[in-house]
């Protein structure tokens, strides 16, 4: 394999993710992704670092979940480790306290979510040298060794941010500022979903494309014999499919839902919803 | 572990390397440690050399054979090389200047790995003949990616902060940040120079030295040339963390012949060097081109045979097209003499084959694989909405999920 590829998901991991295999629903696993690909891209703002290393977080976030169980690791912890690796790769790396320090924001935040009181949030900074900062790092230094190990170094992404220019400019898009703004939003809004580990750029791209067209109602040439994106070696099935898993990023979630989420941000929370939900199943 | 450790070979700063033997085959093979830091994590120069050099093999690039990951270091195993070019000058050189015949073989050596380098993509950023490996049989291989980065459809600007000094392209200097494969041409012209006259050819104190030193003998490029390198290299940055540097005034070098630096070159030589140190990055030769110049192709030998008893000349055996042959009809004795070093070459290179199995076998494979896709990304590249057609839907089979030399487990 060449350095320019990158890999994808094969349909065995697809199929039964380790997450699955270790009796995570579909859908839970997908809504947890997306939460952790949320931290990472709220850290990444806090930060001020560039779009491109929050994006090659993400995915490679997305990577490591075919390839181990949430009930192994938390998904706060490997978000912070992807965000942490993927600067490296792009060369803007972080200092790790502010990683740290914004993860414990994020952190906090969450946990006062939960606990629903009645004061408005306020950030408890840690103390310089407390155990909190050690944890969190250890949990981090893990995190990335592990995101390495287990992707066998494979390290590469590539954003898809070029090829939507491309794209565009091909379909005479480009002088619509509203169609490439909201194209280029549903690619960074993809980022949340595992497509970027299952399918190829040109695919996501095309989706992209084809949701915002649709909003638009601007036709493309669509007939069977000559679809647009077919020009970009993308199949129709692949690219609705691709369409889904943003659109489902959308739907309304009800707050139960959303508090479960929450409490999972961790492994032991993830193995205690493990340990009720199967008893729950075993006395029925 | 599977592999004996040897003596110490050197440290650099974040890595020690020591001579290593396998127990399984008793291949010698250098171990490379590293010490995994809980202040940094992974250091990033260890993801680069893993993350590009497993992918990239051929005969001029130092193989990365395996990595054992464990709790506190890293280990890479690399193949052995008896040196790197800087102690082979010293050792064999004349004042460390090199005989034209082995300098021929180690430019070519050196082109053939960087433009496979890439072809597959990757920037190598840190030419230099300290990272570049010599082993016994005179085979040149480029080691060091700690600095090397992949490149593709450029959504990002790189890090100024690459090569070393000395071999650090004058556009580099000036601040580029979209530089491209262009910076390793640089240093290859500049290695090249080294290796004919001993000496390395730009040596400045710091930035603008190394600058200044530069434009003494390749002269200062005209104003707008000079504009333009400023402009590319300071955009208006998003992160308003560079503010752009005011236009700076340069001395008006004249150019200076390379015949007069180095009078000891053949003219062809002359015109390669030039031809890869140009100032203006797009007007540098690629390194796939530089080995189709004539001073690789033509089998007139402009050199002086060595004297016998002189330090034989590395056999590696690079190829002559040989439709020249049936040219030089007048010189028909070099082209006997010519001949029978082929022949011998080709028996030597079968022994060798012999000896590796199928090692030659599967470089010949990744670089047609690699020729295969740069010829479909530049087709991509042209009908700009085929873009990458190909390997796209080549399934990504079991390397995630097996990890089958990486996985730490296993050791």
């Amino acid at each position: 394999m060449s350095v320019s590829l990158y890999p994808l998901a094969t349909l065995a991991q697809i199929e039964k993710t380790p997450s699955r295999e270790d009796g995570i629903p579909q859908n839970l696993e997908e809504d947890l992704r997306a939460y952790g690909c949320k931290l990472i891209s709220q850290a990444g703002i806090l930060l001020k670092q560039k779009q491109v290393a929050v994006a090659t977080a993400q995915i490679l976030f997305q990577r490591f979940w075919y390839v181990t169980s949430m009930k192994q690791f938390g998904i706060g912890d490997v978000g912070m480790g992807a965000l942490y690796l993927a600067s490296k790769l792009e060369e803007c790396p972080l200092r790790m306290r502010d990683l740290i320090n914004v993860y414990d924001l994020l952190l906090q935040r969450a946990a006062h979510t939960l606990s629903s009181s009645q004061h408005d949030f306020k950030y408890a900074p840690m103390s310089y040298f407390g155990n909190t900062f050690y944890d969190l790092k250890d949990a981090l230094v893990v995190a990335e060794m592990q995101i390495l190990k287990r992707l066998g170094f494979h390290v590469n992404v590539v954003l898809p941010y070029g090829t939507l220019v491309n794209y565009l400019r091909v379909l005479g898009l480009t002088n619509r500022s509203e169609v490439c703004t909201r194209a280029w939003g549903y690619l960074n809004d993809a980022l949340q979903s595992p497509v970027y580990a299952l399918y190829p750029v040109p695919t996501i791209v095309s989706a992209a494309i084809l949701l915002t067209t649709r909003h638009y109602g601007i036709a493309l040439p669509s007939d069977p014999e000559n679809c647009w994106w077919e020009l970009f070696d993308a199949e129709w099935e692949d690219v609705w499919s691709v369409c889904g898993y943003i659109m489902r990023l959308y739907r309304q979630k009800d707050p139960m839902e959303q508090m479960q989420l929450l409490t999972m941000i961790n492994k032991k929370g993830v193995r205690q919803w493990l340990e009720e939900n199967h008893s729950n199943s075993d006395v029925r | 572990m599977n592999y004996v450790q040897l003596e110490k070979l050197g440290e650099g700063t974040y890595a020690t390397v020591y001579k290593g033997r396998s127990r399984t085959t008793n291949e010698i093979v250098a171990l490379k440690e590293i010490h995994l830091d809980a202040e940094e994590g992974t250091p990033s120069t260890a993801i680069r050399e893993i993350s590009l050099m497993k992918e990239l093999k051929h005969v001029n690039i130092v193989r990365l054979y395996d990595v054992i990951h464990t709790e506190t270091k890293l280990v890479l195993i690399f193949e052995y090389c008896e040196r790197d070019l800087k102690k082979y000058m010293d050792a064999h050189g004349d004042r460390g200047a090199l005989d034209p015949v082995t300098v021929r073989s180690f430019m070519y050596q050196l082109l053939k790995g960087t433009a496979f380098c890439h072809e597959n993509r990757v920037l190598h950023r840190d030419l230099k003949p300290q990272n570049l490996l010599i082993n016994r049989k005179g085979e040149l291989k480029l080691g060091d990616f700690g600095l090397a980065r992949a490149f593709g459809v450029p959504v990002n600007t790189f890090s100024n902060e690459v090569v070393t000094l000395w071999y650090r392209a004058p556009d580099v200097l000036l601040g580029s940040r979209t530089y491209s494969t262009s910076i390793d041409v640089w240093s290859c012209g500049c290695i090249f120079a080294e290796m004919i006259s001993g000496v390395p050819l730009f040596r400045g104190r710091d930035n603008q030295d190394q600058l200044l030193h530069i434009m003494r003998i390749i002269g200062t490029p005209d104003d707008r040339l000079l504009r333009r390198i400023a402009t590319e290299a300071a955009p208006p940055s998003a992160d308003g963390q560079q503010a752009p540097p005011a236009p700076k005034q340069y001395p008006r070098y004249p150019k200076i012949p390379f015949q007069q630096v180095l009078p000891k070159a053949s003219p062809q030589a002359l015109d390669l060097l030039e031809r890869l140190l140009q100032f203006d990055p797009s007007k540098r030769i690629s390194a796939a081109d530089a080995l189709n110049h004539p001073y690789f192709t033509s089998t007139a030998m402009a050199f002086p045979v060595p004297p016998p008893g002189a330090m034989a000349p590395p056999n590696y055996n690079f190829p002559h097209p040989h439709a020249h042959h049936q040219q030089q009809l007048s010189q028909q004795q070099q082209q006997q003499a010519h001949a029978q070093a082929q022949a011998h070459a080709a028996y030597l290179a079968q022994q060798q084959g012999m000896q590796q199995g199928v090692y030659p076998n599967q470089a010949t494979q990744a670089q047609a694989h690699a020729q295969a896709q740069a010829q479909a990304q530049a087709q991509a590249a042209q009908a700009q909405a085929q873009a990458q057609a190909m390997g796209h839907f080549i399934p990504y089979q079991g390397s995630v999920p097996n990890v089958p030399q990486y996985a730490a487990g296993g050791r």
